[in-house]
């Protein structure tokens, strides 16, 4: 399978703290890796680093054969092809629906109005939020608030999503609904990265699960592999919380 | 609903300009028509007096009679048929002589007295009567008819004082407060506008991999910004207009100086209210805007800046309200706005404790109105999207 994104010992300091330490990871297209670790682990940070929300210190981001880590005035480029779906929503408060899901295809892809238009009640349709178009964010459910951010995420045809705990803010009855939004997607085969919690999930969905320890990846595997028959101490005693 | 609350305050401010422009003409100008040059002299020469001192009373102080009045009976050898119809005056059937200090002495004259019956109240206003004229001069018979006005009195006691001031001046404190609004409210928008480009340069990201060249201006830009906002909110308005106005002159014009001080003053406000809406926007929507591989600047076009300003918006519309009352202070560079209209009130009959208590009201009536109207404004803004936006 063709690799489209590579990373090479990723270091991210926040000060004097070492959040991630050396980090290595070959994403293949389509494939789905859900992150999983402790909270402080670096999943939510490793990320961020692949987004340039954070900047990465040391080591390289190569997606499409470029590294940005020392190309940082083309992060637009990067940005682009990878969208982030994040636990807060972010929902762009000043604007409806619809136009939540316009305004960067527009702006940033330079896509014709119309067109942008069709395609986001399409996107919409698809995440089940068509009649919600009009509506302003604030009406919302955080249910309906982080599909939106999903279709949102997906008007820019990105090669790759990345989720970063996309359920950890929603009440439970709510989580069920997002996530079978991101089992549809799953489906058409587009390249997943998701931090998560949700462990029964990540083994339906993931092709490959990751065990984040203290910023270095600890365990990467199968996700029946991991979650059924971990093999390093660590990730037992992290999943025994979950059972 | 905004569309329209704009229009209206745009009409209101343009037609506070053109009253405050506009000097007032006089509304009794006796109109003189004849064609005979002599006839004219003879009528310009012919003198009133006044009963206060025996005084000479032009013509154009026939306009504002407040004690009763003498009309010659004759013009050299011309004897003059006075007619007069009023309720609240009486022209006298005797003759009498009263003297007159001239240039060469004493004169005598013969006159008719005319004596005010009543003294018009201020809430009928001015009284305008008709002197007719009538005589014959070089073989040939004239009429002339003069105009003269009764002006109600201010009455000594406070309510009536007050009464009297705010209803005889109401045109004036209408004009000051029309030209207060006009001035508060042009200064308001021209500094909002200011402020977002202040905003703009003081918010400006340097980033790591930008040219010299560019790190340099960014930075002197930042650095003019934020100097900016130090001398306009650091020093006092009053100051201020003195300074542009007193000390440069500047556009030659106090009202356009004045709105320029103004203007200024409340962009420096306004930059540090806009500042703070920026930094109470959510750290989220930037980093979900540049998630989108949005540009630093769109991001702050399309996301933050609007939501900044609607966080704004109730403190910006408080700048409006202060600038309401801080305008007083353009009363010093000779502006004609509330508060120096009041001083010219107060000033006329001396009667300051009426004048200055009614402007008051009027500030605060003002103030009060202005924030209600604020305040409903902001309550429809929080509504919900309800019609088809056009997508961006």
């Amino acid at each position: 399978m063709e690799n489209i994104l590579q990373i090479n010992n990723l270091h991210k300091y926040f000060g004097e703290l070492e959040v991630l330490k050396g980090i290595d990871l070959s994403v293949s297209k389509g494939e789905i890796i859900s992150v999983i670790g402790s909270s402080g682990s670096g999943k939510s940070t490793l990320l961020r680093c692949i987004n340039f929300l954070e900047t990465p210190n040391n080591g390289e981001i190569i997606f499409k054969g470029k590294n940005y880590v020392t190309n940082q005035n083309d992060l637009q480029e990067l940005r682009k092809r990878i969208s982030m779906v994040f636990q807060s929503f972010n929902l762009f408060n000043n604007l409806s629906v619809i136009n939540n899901l316009c305004l960067t295809p527009v702006k940033v892809l330079k896509k014709e109005k119309k067109e942008t238009f069709v395609k986001a009640l399409e996107v919409l349709d698809l995440v089940g939020m068509k009649d919600f178009a009009y509506k302003s964010t604030k009406l919302l459910s955080g249910g309906q608030k982080q599909r939106v951010a999903i279709a949102r995420s997906l008007m820019m045809d990105p090669e790759i999503i990345l989720f970063d705990e996309p359920t950890s803010a929603l009440d439970p009855e709510m989580v069920g609904e997002v996530l079978d939004v991101m089992k549809d997607l799953a489906k058409t085969g587009i390249t997943m990265l998701i931090v998560t919690h949700e462990m029964q999930f990540a083994k339906e969905i993931s092709n490959r699960v990751i065990f984040m320890h203290e910023g270095i990846v600890h365990e990467s595997g199968l996700p029946s592999e991991i979650l059924n028959n971990p093999k390093e101490e660590r990730t037992k005693l992290f999943l025994k919380r979950f059972l | 609903m905004l569309k329209f609350v704009k229009r209206v305050l745009v009409f209101i401010i343009a037609f506070g300009i053109i009253i405050a422009i506009q000097s007032r003409d006089d509304i009794y100008a006796s109109e003189v028509n004849t064609d005979n040059e002599t006839i004219m002299e003879a009528i310009e020469e012919l003198r009133f007096y006044s009963s206060y001192n025996y005084q000479t009373l032009t013509e154009d102080k026939l306009s504002q009679l407040i004690v009763d009045f003498y009309l010659p009976v004759r013009y050299g050898d011309v004897l003059i048929d006075w007619q007069l119809e009023s309720e609240y005056v009486e022209l006298g059937t005797e003759t009498e002589t009263i003297e007159i200090n001239s240039i060469t002495g004493y004169v005598e004259v013969e006159v008719l007295k005319v004596t005010i019956l009543e003294v018009p109240s201020v809430f009928k206003g001015d009284q305008v009567f008709e002197l007719l004229a009538s005589f014959e001069y070089l073989d040939e018979s004239v009429e002339y008819s003069y105009f003269g006005t009764l002006v109600p009195q201010i009455s000594a006691d406070f309510l009536g004082g007050a009464t009297y001031t705010l209803i005889r001046y109401f045109s004036l404190f209408v004009e000051g407060a029309l030209l207060t609004i006009g001035i508060s409210l042009v200064g308001t928008v021209i500094g909002f506008v200011l402020a977002l480009f202040i905003v703009t340069g003081k918010t400006l990201n340097i980033k790591d991999f930008e040219s010299k060249a560019s790190k340099i201006t960014k930075q002197v830009i930042k650095k003019v910004s934020s100097l900016y906002v130090i001398i306009f909110r650091g020093t006092p308005m009053i100051v201020q207009a003195s300074f542009f106005w007193f000390g440069l002159g500047l556009f030659g014009n106090a009202l356009l100086c004045g709105l320029f001080v103004v203007s200024l003053n409340t962009a420096a406000y306004i930059a540090e209210i806009i500042r703070g809406g920026i930094q109470s926007v959510d750290s989220g929507q930037t980093e979900a805007s540049k998630s989108l591989g949005m540009t630093g600047s769109q991001t702050m076009r399309y996301i933050i800046f609007p939501q900044a300003i609607k966080n704004s918006l109730p403190a910006i519309g408080n700048e409006f309200v202060i600038n309401i009352k801080d305008t007083a202070v353009l009363s010093v560079i000779g502006i004609f706005e509330l508060f120096n209209q009041t001083r010219k009130i107060a000033g006329m009959h001396y009667r300051q404790l009426e004048a200055y208590l009614i402007v008051a009201l009027i500030y605060l009536f003002l103030t009060y109105t202005v924030s209600s109207i604020l305040r409903q404004v902001e309550k429809r803004l929080d509504m919900p999207l309800k019609e088809l936006p056009s997508s961006n």
